[in-house]
């Protein structure tokens, strides 16, 4: 395991190292560190740097698509015939602390069509018709549950392992402990339409360094990344010319200062950023792709654009060697009074409500499973799909689901998931509450961290007087969503 | 109920919470006698093996070992199972219901379901039952293993940090020539112990850029350093040093970094991060008071307590938004309210521990702090402290002395004019009025059924009320911030209901009905009449009482008794009854008819014959948030035409019978009056009447009634800030809401009280913030040591880059050691003796020959002591991010150095950063960029990172291409040649002029980039030549480091 540090505590490089590092530029340092001489000074002069696993890792990538506003699971994989036969039945056991407002506690049948698809026979309902088509590459998990009965709080537990903001997310975490292996993309990237509620929050680097935050890609502005483009005054010659005497001046400045390797850093960060200039926006430059695969995505398709993009983007993210990418799937097409903010949020009426979400999300996700695997680049990647929590089984008002903090179903594709259909967990007869392998989001993150190569023990950062874990003092891994033996 | 307090000093101290429950329960058993053959059997059969095989790999003295005890319960010996773990007893032996073991096994507490993974078989889990019904016999033996750390305090005394300061003497040194005070003998004197030696002086331009930055955050004026570079006296240092201790500057910049450690904010985060626009006065007040140099023990009491030390005032007020600053969730229901409550607390608690004591109090929420010496209970008696706070807003004075040389002024100017008319009326009204009566009353007559009551007196508990001259009374403005807090009590005591209070005379008789208009205004929401933003108001409660006006009566006064009788507009859910049902949580509203006149009339329950000599007549006109904004009240003495609207029917609409206006009114009543003994009492109202009738009079009325209505008003500041509020807090076990071991009370950490807490908390009617804040502040019983030697490790982290203390927010056991542990003691001491004064404290650090140094290429040195621990050199710091952004906007000349005020929300404002918004779903970007906080949790330590994004903000945002144009343009103004402007350039942005080789260099830079520039103006490339010249200066370390 690679030694941590907290700020202030560097231990910096010799002379000699330094002005090696300083001399030969970024190639070199990074050739050197993957050449596993990854010292604490290389590390102090890019933190980013790739870092050594604790084990094999089977995923080298992660893209979560994060369904905002939290869709019922009941209506989408955790299929309850019991349900539906006593639709208007006083629902057993139900628990008016669960949802947000008031429900009615009588049951209300999910009102889709359900099927069975694939070999493994998995029940899906028909708001997933092309997602429905890659059932038996994915690992359900029906036994999610978390303690924040409201969006925020919820996202934040489900991002950063607790449901008070100031903890870093996922994302942070899994940059902090593996760096990242292109350093001309940023290693953590957010994607969103309206930010979803809890905003920055959820995807907070919190007390870790900032190097380690997410870089936010809003769907909803024109220019991707801020300060990226060069000034439209400026031609490249004039650009570089300045970089070159920025170089110089900083140069002679560091060489009397020679115990500081932060000044290294900041000389190679101005040639990271030159180069990130050009690798950023052809990173992001989805309309370069073939019209059929911007179709098989459903751009040019007024529901599917937004998340197509966004679905397309990250997968040309991970052939470039992002590490950790979010999608917070923004609007559907509406029509049932929810909110932009949080989407899936069917508390008047569940049918129109997940129809307009699906007819958003269906088509770009499964394209992306299917590019991905055509590509041969699923199985290094982890695909994971769901909410915040889940929804009542019981209605609220007549026609709608109340937050369900108790129950929901998260599914994982690729990155060394077992696949096959696998169904882990369950829910009671109704899906109101999971019973059976409960899997908390301190569970979770042991896995995604086992399948990044992470031990979720050792991943620690000493902030406040304490060796904080993203998974604090819980965390199980599950074995069984793992694909062979561990 | 138990309540957690009243401890005894005690050498060890076992906060064993169960030790009771554990006798009672060993008991039972006792009593139970040994446990039969069969329960043995039963024993053996049923459950031995189920423990084994789903219970000891979590739960036994093996678990343990291997670090995997859960909940600090063992279930591998009888005494584990009858102890429990940390939340209680497993059993209760006889009682299967009650014992959370098998709660567990039935997986009944969604909390507590065990096994985690898999629930066991149903027949199992009867066996447990029964298990326990038959009073859990068990043969197995041995001690139960101890999961709980037990905490001795007196020996947790002994830890370096909690001990009493020593008071060190400066040590001898060797080489006694470099010492320049006494700092630097304890710095020496480790040095020479480790062969190591100081570095030289660092030269005088780079010593005033460093003193500039670290106690302005701003680079000096070419002018100001080549001032400081004239002066030839031996103290020109000092006297910089206290100079720049005087800038307004100074709270500026050393207030950002006290906001880091107090995670301040001006929204609350989670959903919708509501904007707190009352935010800002903390932050003020934060740089008011460093500015002012207030006692840092006292800077301490203000935050935790102003509210109470200076009940009312601004700076009580702006003083404890220090508390509240913490995130809060924008979406409450009761289901999530007491948990969220108890988060708010351990936020508050956790900001004070870290930024005040360096402590990780937070740890202790749910158990025994696994480090420090600090008991579970500890938290909650320091929870306790805080028990009866909530946050909110308060409209308070922000300038109360200019508020009362306006109302003094007022006062003075009124006196005569007062004068004049009490003159009036004494002189010439009698006469007046007589021959008035004689010649013109005759002729006039009154018919109109309603009379409008002259307001004599308005006033309002949460609000202004004006008097108007038409007999209205306007709403002016709230005095007492509506609270949107959730859980705030409702009814009775709501704290938004707020009550208008009205006096009027009469000297009729007879009185049939009162009559309420409440008149639509267009300065109202809507045009009102209410003041919501519907338009709506809601009158809760309506009552009028009667007394004499005669002070010499007997008569007493009377509630008169209400019926209602109509509203010209109501909701069906809201009648008019509500208004005079005595019920507060009632209320009377009428909100589809907004920017229309409403009213309503209460017919007087048997008649008001009225007092002789006059009587006063009191409306008090409670409304719960949304009151009337103008309103008018009238009586008359006929009865109503017709009866109230039957409940669930329309009201129905009141005839507007207002008729001729106030002189009728006056008509009734001034002969009403001449008929009545005139008392005494009643001369005013006799000349408020006759002025109507009477020029000069009315003349010399008017204006003092009009000169009144101008009587200033404080300007009323929203502050957001502690309110009194909250609920009793309890103990929890393992932090949870649902497992309440009995009420706490107030107390304070025991390793750092040498006494009882009494000693602050006495007497017992006394705050406990006002307690919590002396203890802490206590440097000879309380927490006072530690306090001192925390902020003095903080400023000089700030001043040497990194603490006597490298963990500055945690002086625990996790943390760092001291690396110079009589330093910091000598510092704390030196702080507490000069009335812990922060100036002089600086003063002391500044003037050392360490801080002094350059940073030398000593390869022994570098050998010696690598991570330099022994100051043997001072190496160049990052600024922070908000000392940047001011530093670029210093050297643009875009710098506006308007102070205070509320928050600016772009980064390409010119106000200085610590003004700028901290809203936390939106943080700036170039500030969160340059590892500004995050403003969630207490941040002692930023760190500095680097990043390509910070690098393509420094090439190609609008915001630093325009200062870089805006510096070209100084530089080039000063200096008129290129050549000239890039040694300007330089003074301005370095401090120091260039080298040769420097200038060579940028020279040619300037030049080639004119080429690219190319066009046909030469003078416009060459002003964007130098403008990219500039860039590149203030993309350079050097401007960013400061040596």
């Amino acid at each position: 395991m690679f030694s941590h540090h907290t700020p202030g505590e560097l231990v910096l490089p010799t002379r000699r190292k330094f002005l090696q590092q300083v001399g030969h530029g970024f190639g070199s340092l990074a050739l050197a560190a993957m050449l596993n001489e990854q010292t604490r000074a290389a590390a102090a002069v890019n933190p980013l740097l790739p870092r050594r696993p604790d084990f094999t890792p089977r995923a080298r990538a992660v893209i979560w698509l994060f369904m905002t506003g939290a869709p019922s699971q009941v209506d989408t994989w955790d299929y309850k015939p019991e349900l539906q036969k006593r639709h208007g039945q006083v629902l057993p056991g139900s628990d008016p602390q669960t949802g947000f407002f008031k429900t009615s506690g009588k049951c209300l049948k999910s009102p889709f069509g359900w099927q069975q698809h694939g070999q493994s026979g998995t029940w899906v309902s028909d708001i997933f018709p092309n997602l429905a088509r890659h059932v038996d590459d994915m690992t359900f998990i029906h036994s999610c549950y978390l303690k924040g009965n409201n969006h925020a709080p919820a996202a934040i537990e489900l991002m950063c392992g607790t449901n008070v903001p100031g903890r870093p997310s996922t994302g942070a975490w899994v940059t902090y402990g593996l760096g990242t292996e292109n350093q001309n993309l940023p290693a953590f990237v957010v994607m969103h339409d309206r930010k979803p509620r809890g905003d920055d929050q959820i995807w907070s680097a919190g007390f870790l360094p900032k190097t380690f935050q997410a870089l936010a890609l809003d769907a909803r502005r024109k220019e991707a990344i801020d300060n990226l483009l060069r000034a439209k005054e400026e031609t490249d010659a004039q650009q570089r010319t300045a970089l070159d005497l920025l170089r110089d001046v900083n140069t002679a400045h560091a060489q009397v200062r020679p115990t500081q390797a932060d000044l290294a850093a900041r000389i190679n960060s101005f040639e990271l950023a030159y180069r990130m200039q050009t690798a950023a926006p052809e990173a992001l430059d989805y309309q370069s792709e073939s019209e059929a695969t911007k179709k098989l995505y459903g751009i040019g398709e007024k529901n599917t654009e937004t998340f197509g993009r966004q679905c397309l983007i990250a997968r040309r993210l991970v052939e470039r060697g992002v590490r950790y990418i979010q999608i917070f799937a923004g609007k559907g097409t509406g029509g049932d009074g929810s909110v932009d903010d949080v989407p899936w949020d069917g508390h008047n009426n569940i049918e129109a409500n997940h129809r307009s979400c699906g007819a958003a999300t269906d088509q770009p996700a499964a394209a992306l499973l299917a590019d991905l695997k055509s590509r041969g680049l699923l199985d290094s990647t982890l695909v994971i799909w769901g909410g915040e929590f889940g929804r009542t089984s019981d209605a609220q008002g007549t026609v709608g689901r109340d937050h369900n903090p108790h129950a929901f179903t998260t599914w994982m594709a690729g990155g060394g998931t077992r696949g096959g259909g696998f169904h882990y967990g369950a829910t009671d007869e109704f899906g109101y509450k999971a019973v059976e392998n409960k899997v908390h989001v301190n569970d979770l993150h042991a896995t995604i961290l086992h399948l990044l190569g992470l031990d979720h023990e050792k991943l620690t950062y000493r902030y406040n007087g304490r060796d904080f874990r993203l998974t604090d003092v819980g965390g199980h891994l599950l074995r069984e969503v793992i694909a062979g033996d561990i | 109920m138990q309540t957690l307090h009243a401890r005894q000093p005690r050498c060890v101290v076992h906060f064993s919470l169960s030790v009771g429950l554990l006798f009672s329960q060993a008991a039972f058993a006792a009593e139970q006698g040994p446990p039969s053959p069969e329960g043995i059997a039963f024993f053996e059969q049923k459950i031995r093996p189920v423990l084994a095989d789903s219970c000891y790999k979590c739960h036994s003295v093996a678990a343990k070992a291997q670090g995997k005890l859960k909940g600090g319960l063992f279930l591998d010996t009888r005494e584990g199972v009858l102890a429990g773990g940390d939340t209680g007893p497993s059993v209760v032996p006889g009682k299967p219901d009650a014992s959370l073991l098998v709660k567990a096994v039935r997986w009944s507490d969604p909390d507590v379901e065990m096994p985690p993974k898999h629930k066991l078989p149903e027949p199992v889990i009867a066996d447990f039952a029964k298990w326990v019904a038959i009073g859990v016999p068990d043969p197995r033996t041995g001690a139960q293993g101890s999961a709980k750390r037990e905490i001795n305090v007196a020996q947790g005394r002994e830890f370096w940090s909690f001990k009493p300061l020593a008071h060190p003497s400066p040590p001898e040194v060797k080489n006694a020539a470099w010492v320049r005070s006494p700092v630097d003998r304890f710095i020496l004197a480790k040095q020479e112990a480790a062969g190591v030696t100081p570095s030289a002086p660092v030269s005088r331009e780079k010593l005033a850029r460093r003193a500039y930055f670290d106690l302005t955050g701003l680079p000096p004026s070419p002018e100001e350093l080549a001032d400081f570079l004239k002066d030839e006296s031996p103290d020109v240092f000092a006297k910089l040093v206290d100079r720049l201790l005087a800038s307004p500057r100074y709270g500026e910049r050393w207030g950002r970094h006290w906001l880091d450690l107090v995670r301040y904010a001006e929204s609350g985060g989670y959903e919708f991060d509501g904007y707190r626009n009352g935010a800002y006065h903390y932050r003020d007040w934060v740089i008011r008071a460093l500015n002012d140099d207030m006692p840092y023990s006292d800077f301490v009491r203000w935050q935790l307590a102003g509210d109470k030390i200076a009940p009312g005032t601004y700076v009580g007020e702006a003083a404890t938004g220090f508390l509240v600053a913490g995130p809060y969730p924008g979406q409450i229901t009761a289901k999530t309210e007491e948990r969220i409550r108890y988060d708010q607390l351990d936020d508050m608690l956790s900001t004070i521990g870290s930024s005040m004591l360096g402590l990780t109090v937070e740890c202790v929420r749910c158990h025994e702090h696994k480090y420090d010496p600090i008991p579970h209970a500890d938290y909650y008696a320091l929870a306790a402290t805080l028990a009866a706070t909530s946050h909110g807003v308060e409209l308070v004075d922000a300038d109360p002395t200019a508020t009362k040389t306006a109302l003094d002024a007022h006062a003075a100017a009124h006196a005569p004019l007062l004068a004049a008319l009490r003159k009036f009326e004494a002189e010439e009204l009698p006469a007046r009025l007589e021959k008035w009566q004689r010649e013109e009353m005759p002729a006039l007559s009154s018919t109109a059924r309603w009379q409008t009551l002259d307001p004599i007196e308005v006033r309002a508990d949460k609000a202004w009320l004006d008097a108007e001259a038409d007999g209205s009374v306007t709403f002016a403005g709230r005095t007492k911030a509506v609270q949107n807090r959730p859980g705030r009590a409702q009814g009775t005591d709501d704290p938004n209901n707020i009550t208008y209070t009205i006096t009027a005379h009469t000297f009729q008789r007879n009185l049939a009905a009162i009559r309420l208009d409440a008149i639509a205004d267009r300065k109202f929401p809507k045009s009102g009449p209410g003041l919501a933003a519907d338009g709506s108001f809601n009158l809760v409660e309506f009552s009028v009482t009667a007394s004499p006006l005669d002070a010499g009566s007997a008569e007493k006064p009377v509630t008169l008794k209400l019926v209602p009788a109509q509203a010209r507009f109501a909701e069906k859910a809201m009648p008019i009854q509500n208004s005079v049902d005595g019920n507060r949580t009632t209320g009377w509203r009428a909100k589809d008819n907004p920017g229309v006149d409403n009213a309503a009339a209460f017919e007087i329950a048997g008649g008001f014959p009225g007092f002789d000599g006059g009587t006063v007549i009191t409306f008090h006109i409670e409304f719960r948030t949304d009151a009337i904004g103008r309103l008018r009240l009238a009586m008359t003495n006929s009865p109503l035409p017709a009866r109230p609207a039957e409940n669930g029917k329309p009201a129905a609409e009141i005839p507007d019978a207002l008729g001729g206006g106030t002189d009728v009114q006056h008509l009734r009543d001034l002969r009403a009056m001449l008929d009545a003994k005139l008392v005494a009492a009643a001369r005013p109202d006799a000349m408020r009447w006759m002025s109507r009738f009477d020029c000069e009079g009315k003349a010399l009325f008017d204006t003092v009634a009009d000169h009144a209505r101008q009587a200033p008003r404080p300007k009323l500041s929203e502050v957001y800030t502690t309110l009194q509020g909250g609920r009793d807090v309890f103990l929890l076990r393992r932090g949870d809401v649902g497992n309440k071991e009995g009420k706490a009370a107030p107390g304070f950490l025991q390793v750092l009280a040498t006494t009882e807490p009494g000693r602050w908390l006495a007497p017992p009617e006394r705050d406990p913030r006002v307690a919590l804040g002396d203890w802490i502040a206590d440097a000879e019983h309380g927490a006072g040591h530690l306090l001192a030697r925390v902020i003095v490790n903080r400023v000089w982290k700030y001043h040497f880059g990194r603490g006597i203390v490298a963990t500055p927010n945690d002086f625990g056991a996790q943390g760092a050691r001291p690396t110079h542990p009589e330093l910091l003691d000598f510092l704390a001491g030196e702080l507490i003796r000069s009335g812990w004064k922060l100036k002089p404290l600086h003063r002391l650090m500044m003037l050392s020959a360490a801080y002094q140094q350059g940073a030398d290429a000593n390869a022994q040195n570098q050998q010696r002591d690598p991570d330099n621990k022994l100051l043997w050199q001072r190496p160049a710091h990052r600024l922070e991010a908000e000392a940047i952004r001011d530093a670029l906007l210093s050297v643009g000349e875009k710098l506006d150095p308007k102070m205070f005020g509320p928050a600016e929300g772009t980064v390409e404002s010119a106000r200085r950063s610590v003004y700028l918004r901290v809203r936390r779903s939106e943080l700036i970007p170039f500030l969160t960029l340059f590892d500004a906080p995050d403003a969630t949790r207490s941040m002692g330590d930023r760190g500095a990172t680097t990043l390509p994004t910070q690098a393509l903000t420094m090439m190609n945002s609008p915001f630093v291409r325009d200062i870089a144009a805006r510096l070209a343009k100084r530089a080039l103004a000063k200096g008129g040649t290129p050549e000239a402007a890039i040694d300007h350039m330089f003074q301005i942005a370095f401090s120091r002029l260039p080298s040769g080789a420097e200038r060579t260099k940028f020279g040619a830079y300037f030049s080639r980039q004119k080429e690219l520039i190319g066009g046909t103006d030469p003078k416009l490339a060459a002003e964007k030549a130098l403008a990219a010249t500039c860039l590149v200066a203030l993309a350079t370390n050097e401007f960013i480091y400061v040596d």
